[in-house]
């Protein structure tokens, strides 16, 4: 099997906020595929986002993305007609139905021939599942509603490159679901990053997965690789074991310890959650084990 | 014309439904057609072979998009009315300076000018309406368009359209909101004449200037600059005891009439810098600092 061509490069990435580092040198690529940006807050994920989605730019590095250098206006137009973004907290004239809305999103994203666009509006709306409660006022859709909103305008024009900052925050266990057939359908033949806090998204949809943290990129790899990050670091004990890094009563009554094991202990198969765990605690694991 | 099926359903033929195809049936066998395509499945699927999909695709598209529009705000179809296309008119009812409260708040403006007018009733009353209404597109245009205040500023920054046309567009139509509501307010002034009109000259003249100021500077401190330029200036040239200003005078509108000619070449011939300024340099810097 091919490994597809990159369809995003970046290149040591750089960017600061007065005294604060929230990117330091983050360079990785991605392939047309879904990759989960994990990260505790704070770690630099919405900046990481917002750079790819052409919204700021780097202090330095450089991001190439479907062939585009943003660096370029025209090339960065092109680029932007190109991607779909969704924006952590995404803001809307509330006065607007969703319809208006997303309607006024594909203006931005000049769809200007009226039947065409309406009609890109309409099928974008009823992918997200909103197509009944499309003439209703923003200000009347529930959260989750607005989030689907939010993810409805990124999927106009059918991009090539889909930014979705925290899509599943407030969604309910059913949406989410949905979400994820939706986004792992979008997966085939688009490149999808998308950023989250929950681990079992990553594990159910990512192929590729990144972890930021401090603005330093900790880990690319697989969820599989990442989860075998944790291979022989957890077990499990009738008492939470001192030792561990971090560690859990579980609904069988054991306690899942993640660390440094004592010699002999009931080692478990690790998750993809363990693994996260364990890379960003992995400093005070290392000192323990001095 | 119909034929019956080994069940003894009657459906029918295909030279009835070629008929119906082409129109050529009278309005009674056309109803009685459409009435037993509806409870038919057989005969809907024979009647959709003799159709071309792309003409049927169309005839659907046409008819969703004929019964399927939802309502659009009273800005948007003022606007559509009055000739402006359709998807400008979404761009400009999405301005947040037209806004109700927006409006109500250049309005109490005006109408606190106008009667600070009528209530000096000096020999020049009408200064303070003057000084004031040249801001008002100013500050229209600073509540118009930019981070913390367009809710969808971020989602746009990611979106193709030029933000020079947008910003041009927004600016276009709060000039032209105020400027109407500062010309209605002048009709009430005590004095009428040519002086009530002296506004409108520098009020185009700073409107132009900010956005000159613009390609340069970040909008928000283009347009404070501006407004602080426009103080100073009042400052300067009212000197009591002799309560008018050079800038009213014909000197003074002759200038403004200059700037405003000027900085519109200079925004046109730098309209790219507005560009590259905006949406990827400085102004998101400072948006990004507020998300995080």
């Amino acid at each position: 099997m091919t490994t597809p061509a990159p369809t995003v490069l970046a290149r040591d990435l750089t960017m600061t906020f007065g005294r604060t580092r929230a990117l330091d040198g983050v360079s990785f690529e991605l392939v047309p595929g879904v990759t989960g940006l994990l990260g505790p807050n704070g770690a630099g994920k919405t900046t990481l986002l917002r750079v790819l989605a052409t919204v700021s730019a780097p202090d330095s590095g450089s991001v190439h993305a479907l062939g585009l250098d943003p660096r370029h206006t025209d090339q960065r137009l092109d680029m932007r007609g190109r991607l779909g973004y969704m924006p952590q907290e995404p803001g809307f004239h509330a006065r607007f139905t969703a319809f208006e809305f997303v309607d006024y999103v594909a203006i931005l994203k000049e769809l200007h021939q009226r039947r065409a666009r309406h009609q890109e509006v309409r099928r974008v709306l009823e992918l997200v599942g909103l197509g009944a409660v499309r003439g209703k006022q923003i200000k009347a859709l529930s959260g989750g509603m607005r989030r689907r909103v939010a993810l409805a305008q990124a999927l106009l024009g059918d991009p090539d490159l889909l930014v979705l900052d925290e899509p599943i925050a407030g969604l309910d266990p059913e949406q989410r679901l949905r979400f994820r057939e939706l986004v792992s359908q979008l997966g085939e033949g688009r490149t999808v990053l998308l950023s989250t806090h929950q681990t079992e998204d990553v594990v159910a949809l990512a192929q590729q997965v990144l972890v930021l943290h401090l603005g330093r990129l900790r880990f690319v790899g697989t969820p599989l690789e990442l989860a075998g990050l944790a291979r022989g670091h957890v077990w499990q004990s009738q008492e939470r074991d001192p030792g561990a890094l971090a560690a859990w009563r579980t609904g069988t009554g054991q306690h899942r310890n993640i660390g440094n094991p004592p010699p002999g202990a009931d080692l478990l198969e690790p998750t993809l959650e363990d693994g996260y765990l364990l890379l960003l605690g992995g400093d005070q694991v290392q000192e323990a084990a001095a | 014309m119909r034929e019956a099926d080994a069940a003894g359903a009657w459906h029918a033929d295909g030279e009835v439904l070629a008929a119906y195809r082409d129109g050529r049936l009278d309005t009674a066998g056309r109803w009685s057609v459409e009435a037993h395509l509806t409870s038919c499945a057989a005969c809907r699927l024979q009647a959709r072979a003799l159709v071309d999909p792309a003409r049927l695709r169309r005839l659907r598209a046409t008819l969703i998009e004929a019964v399927d529009v939802p309502r659009t705000g009273m800005v948007e179809r003022l606007l559509v009315r009055l000739g402006v296309a359709d998807h400008t008119a979404r761009l400009l009812a999405a301005t947040p300076a037209l806004r109700g409260s927006w409006l109500l708040a250049v309005a109490a403006t005006l109408a606190f000018a106008v009667l600070a007018a009528w209530v000096s009733r000096g020999p020049d009353a009408t200064l303070g309406f003057l000084c004031v209404a040249p801001l008002l597109p100013l500050a229209g245009i600073a509540v118009a368009y930019g981070p913390g205040i367009d809710p969808t500023y971020e989602i746009g920054l990611a979106a193709p359209l030029r933000s020079f046309r947008l910003l041009l567009l927004r600016a276009a139509t709060v000039l032209g909101t105020s400027t109407l509501l500062a010309a209605a307010a002048s009709l009430a002034l005590p004095r009428l004449g040519w002086g009530a009109a002296a506004w409108l000259l520098p009020s185009l003249g700073l409107t132009a200037c900010s956005l000159a100021l613009a390609t340069t500077v970040e909008p928000l401190r283009a347009i404070g600059i501006t407004a602080g330029a426009w103080v100073a200036a009042l400052v300067v040239t009212v000197a009591p005891p002799e309560p008018s200003s050079v800038l009213f005078a014909v000197a003074g509108q002759v200038a403004f009439a200059t700037l405003a000619l000027l900085a519109a070449t200079v925004v046109l011939l730098r309209r790219g810098h507005l560009e590259s300024d905006r949406g990827f340099d400085t102004t998101p810097r400072f948006a990004a600092r507020r998300l995080r």
